[in-house]
């Protein structure tokens, strides 16, 4: 049954999942060991955003703040629990019910206006939680941070680069399931048409509020996942540098794919440590957001649907690709 | 008694800056349906402009003339380049004007330099007037002059001239006015520049009134020309004018009193809002 | 009798919808012609789309000997046609004198008569001059809306539905108001009320499906009592 409905393309997915599996085992060095793993962590992150953007064509200028809820909550936890592999389950449980919560909230108050509304709602929220934890030192230590230990099991980054992977192909695999399930096919009819959907009969409003909450679940466990990697946190997992990643990942990788965003965030994190390594070469290197703001820029204008997307309909030439797009007025 | 005096020309003249801000967004959404989130970019602009000229020349007139001149020609450059191309799409407007944005802030670091600049208001604008226990300040006075009277210039064009007629008409029906012969592109481009120009101008006026500019500013205070504009009603330009003035009293009384809280008073006010009103308080004509 | 206005298989869609497949038809000048046809059978796009707020996939459209498939709305305005559309396009906040100064492209001698001679039509107008556009009934909107479309000397006027929504009293009256504006300038009228426009039309097309089915002189149409059957739903 498994194998009978194995397609193609899945068996193109697990076939470099399993090579990524044994890399570490082949390569030694230790700093590529964890880039690789920050893009697994990346990628969770974009797929949760592609969920929003992609399929629902909803834009939340501030994704950041699930991570940083993520990332915040483990930390603390682990800080306060002496890392104990009991309080990470509940640390993770914890971070999961306040991200849902959050993105509930913020859901139902904007979804149901325009898209323009949801962005800048999320982008002032996202301000809020940043000013909160650099205010809030005893509980974050403000913009120092901290570091912390996590559970003994966890401390080998090999361990972390396996357990990144493994969480990366299940919710891949997860979030396909998804977007390909009758729920999936509604949140595209959504983007493509919301009128159009609601006089169809669907409500229109919970649809987008369910979606939210598992784009910000999501994102929150991409959080946990960054902290287990790095056991140091501060205010820049609220920063608006996180929400910028993830756009451009996003976007330049291919919105509405779930494998574009896995594309860019490879791609974006590999560009990072290029670009900061050759920081010391010429000073315009510091100013990445200049040379990826107008990529991204030039992208949005000609090349929407990314890499990935693009790509497809070249292949697919046949059928009429839809830009994520929404009736003007 | 006086402090209560000094945060009210306080809040007034927060309050003015972002109207500034907030009068050329709430225009351009009204009229062309567009979320700019790149006017932090245009502000931020005009700020480091203005006081670049300022810092050369010594005189803030000159500074003021040149952050307006930024703000157009940058308006223009905007409006081409950026807006132009996804005309009619919302998803990609939003996401390119962010986008905009944040190249603008960045292009700041590259041309001025990394650091904050210490501003100070010039010497004819520099110190205060007693009256009675109280002490004005007087460049908060000089902010909250000129924006009323930006104020009222604008809202004369719109009452009274043909342009002024065209672009109400407009934002209630831009496709009617193309069917009565109007080329409505031009109007557009020419209330971007002037919403561009504003927004250059509040950073200018700005830069000496917080005494400092860096360039995440342009983000930040944006995100407050965001909250008026949803409070006052989304192509209200009167209704920008009483919103401005109410966050901004909000977020001078705030600051002094319970500091930790002043951007969250003004996002509970817009939650309440979005949840009871969504068109906005000040939803008044035009 | 030459015709102002040329439609020749012209086809449209709305977004991915297939609503125009194959419009023919010719508007001789001075004349009132009419668009018949159930509702969705593509009249008011067949309109939009020769305002050119609806772009032109296929076919030609030519006014006045000039081609003016998918240029831009304010130029086709330009040239010469007026266009009232179905739900009047009143703006709500302006007033009566404003809605009407924001059309006139002019303030000369020949406006000013065209004004008058409107107004003169409808006092109601006049009396309301400074009531916010919103705030007037159906019939008075219907009437600040053919006055804008007329007010300057445009060749044509395309109308879209007048009657819709409106007292017979006062549907009389617009129709009356139509027929004097005949001798002035052509018009192209869509109506979904058979009996009104036969009373003012000179010549008829039949819409169905997106297409022109049928077409002759409004005479002819009254006596062909199966055909009224067919395509307008009307014993």
């Amino acid at each position: 049954m498994i194998l009978k409905s194995m397609t193609k393309s899945n068996l193109i997915y697990l076939g470099v999942a399993v090579i990524l599996l044994i890399l570490p085992f082949i390569l030694t060095g230790r700093s590529v060991q964890f880039m690789i793993t920050q893009i697994f962590i990346f990628a969770i992150f974009a797929m949760s955003y592609d969920l929003l953007l992609g399929y629902t064509g909803i834009i939340s200028f501030g994704h950041a703040m699930f991570f940083g809820i993520g990332a915040y909550t483990t930390a603390i936890f682990m800080d306060r629990f002496d890392a104990s592999f009991g309080a990470l389950l509940v640390a993770i449980l914890v971070a999961v019910l306040f991200a849902a919560i959050v993105s509930f909230i913020v859901g139902v108050l904007t979804l149901r206006l325009k898209s323009h509304f949801y962005a800048m709602l999320t982008l002032a929220f996202a301000g809020l939680f940043l000013v909160a934890a650099e205010k809030w030192r005893s509980l974050t230590q403000g913009n120092d941070g901290f570091t912390f230990k996590v559970p003994e099991f966890l401390r080998d980054s090999t361990t972390i680069y396996i357990v990144s992977l493994v969480c990366l192909v299940l919710i891949f695999f997860g979030l396909r399931r998804m977007t390909q399930s009758p729920f999936g096919r509604v949140l595209v009819a959504i983007r493509e048409n919301e009128e159009r959907t609601i006089s169809l009969g669907f409500k229109v409003l919970h649809y987008k509020v369910l979606v939210s909450v598992v784009s910000g679940i999501v994102a929150s466990f991409a959080g946990v996942l960054y902290m287990l990697s790095l056991r140091f946190v501060n205010t820049s997992v609220f920063a608006t540098d996180v929400t910028i990643d993830v756009l451009l990942m996003t976007i330049i990788g291919g919105v509405g794919t779930l494998v574009g965003p896995i594309l860019g965030a490879a791609l974006i994190e590999l560009a990072h440590h290029w670009i900061s390594g050759l920081a010391n070469v010429h000073w315009i290197f510091e100013r990445w957001i200049i040379l990826y703001g107008t990529v991204y820029i030039l992208v949005v204008i000609f090349f929407p649907l990314g890499i990935v997307g693009t790509i497809r309909s070249k292949l697919s030439n046949g059928s009429k690709q839809k830009i994520p797009s929404k009736k003007a007025g | 008694m006086d402090l209560i005096a000094s945060l009210t020309v306080n809040g007034l003249a927060t309050g003015m800056l972002i109207f500034l801000l907030a009068a050329g967004l709430t225009l351009i959404f009204g009229l062309m349906s567009v979320l700019n989130f790149a006017h932090g970019g245009l502000f931020i602009w005009g700020a480091y402009a203005g006081v670049w000229i300022y810092y050369i020349t010594n005189s803030f007139l000159l500074a003021i003339i040149v952050a307006i001149i930024t703000g157009l020609v940058l308006g223009l450059i905007t409006e081409r380049l950026i807006i132009r191309p996804v005309y009619g799409n919302h998803i990609q407007q939003i996401l390119i004007t962010l986008g905009f944005m944040l190249v603008l802030q960045e292009l700041i670091k590259v041309v001025f330099g990394p650091d904050q600049k210490a501003v100070h208001p010039p010497a004819w604008l520099e110190g205060s007037f007693q009256m009675g226990d109280v002490i004005l300040i007087k460049y908060r006075l000089f902010i909250i002059a000129i924006g009323l009277l930006l104020f009222l210039t604008i809202y004369l064009i719109l009452k009274k001239t043909r342009i002024g007629l065209i672009v109400r008409a407009g934002v209630m029906d831009r496709e009617m006015v193309q069917t009565l012969g109007i080329n409505i592109r031009f109007v557009f481009m020419a209330v971007f520049m002037v919403g561009a120009a504003l927004a250059a101008l509040s950073g200018v006026l700005h830069a000496p009134y917080s005494g400092v500019i860096y360039a995440e500013m342009g983000l930040e205070f944006s995100i407050l020309a965001f909250i008026v504009v949803v409070i006052g009603g989304m192509g209200s330009f009167t209704g920008s004018l009483f919103a401005a003035i109410l966050v901004g009293l909000a977020q001078a009384f705030m600051a002094y009193y319970v500091p930790a809280l002043s951007l969250a008073v003004n996002m509970l006010i817009m939650t309440v809002v979005l949840i009871f009103r969504p068109q906005g308080l000040f939803k008044v004509k035009g | 009798m030459s015709s102002l206005l040329k439609l020749s298989q012209v086809e449209a869609y709305i977004q991915q919808f297939h609503i125009l497949h194959d419009i023919n038809f010719e508007v001789p000048k001075g004349e009132v012609t009419v668009l018949l046809g159930r509702n969705g059978a593509g009249k008011t796009t067949t309109l939009r789309t020769i305002m050119g707020l609806n772009p032109v996939s296929k076919g030609s459209i030519v006014f006045k000997d000039e081609e003016i498939s998918n240029q831009k709305p304010h130029l086709i305005a330009n040239k010469g046609i007026g266009y009232v559309p179905e739900d009047q396009g009143i703006f709500g906040d302006l007033t009566v004198g404003e809605n009407l100064r924001v059309a006139m492209k002019r303030e000369d001698q020949e406006t000013t008569e065209r004004l008058e001679w409107i107004l003169d039509l409808f006092p109601d107008l006049k009396k309301f001059w400074k009531k916010p556009g919103g705030q007037l009934s159906g019939g008075q909107k219907q009437m600040l809306a053919i006055s804008r479309a007329y007010v300057n000397e445009n060749d044509m006027l395309l109308i879209d539905e007048p009657s819709k929504g409106l007292a017979p009293i006062v549907v009389e009256k617009v129709m009356e108001t139509i027929l004097q504006m005949k001798e002035k300038t052509t018009i192209l009228l869509v109506e979904q009320n058979f009996l009104m426009a036969s009373k003012i039309g000179d010549r008829f097309y039949i819409i169905d499906d997106g297409q022109t089915v049928h077409n002759g002189l409004m005479g002819e149409l009254k006596q062909d009592k199966a055909l009224m059957k067919k395509y307008l739903g009307v014993s």
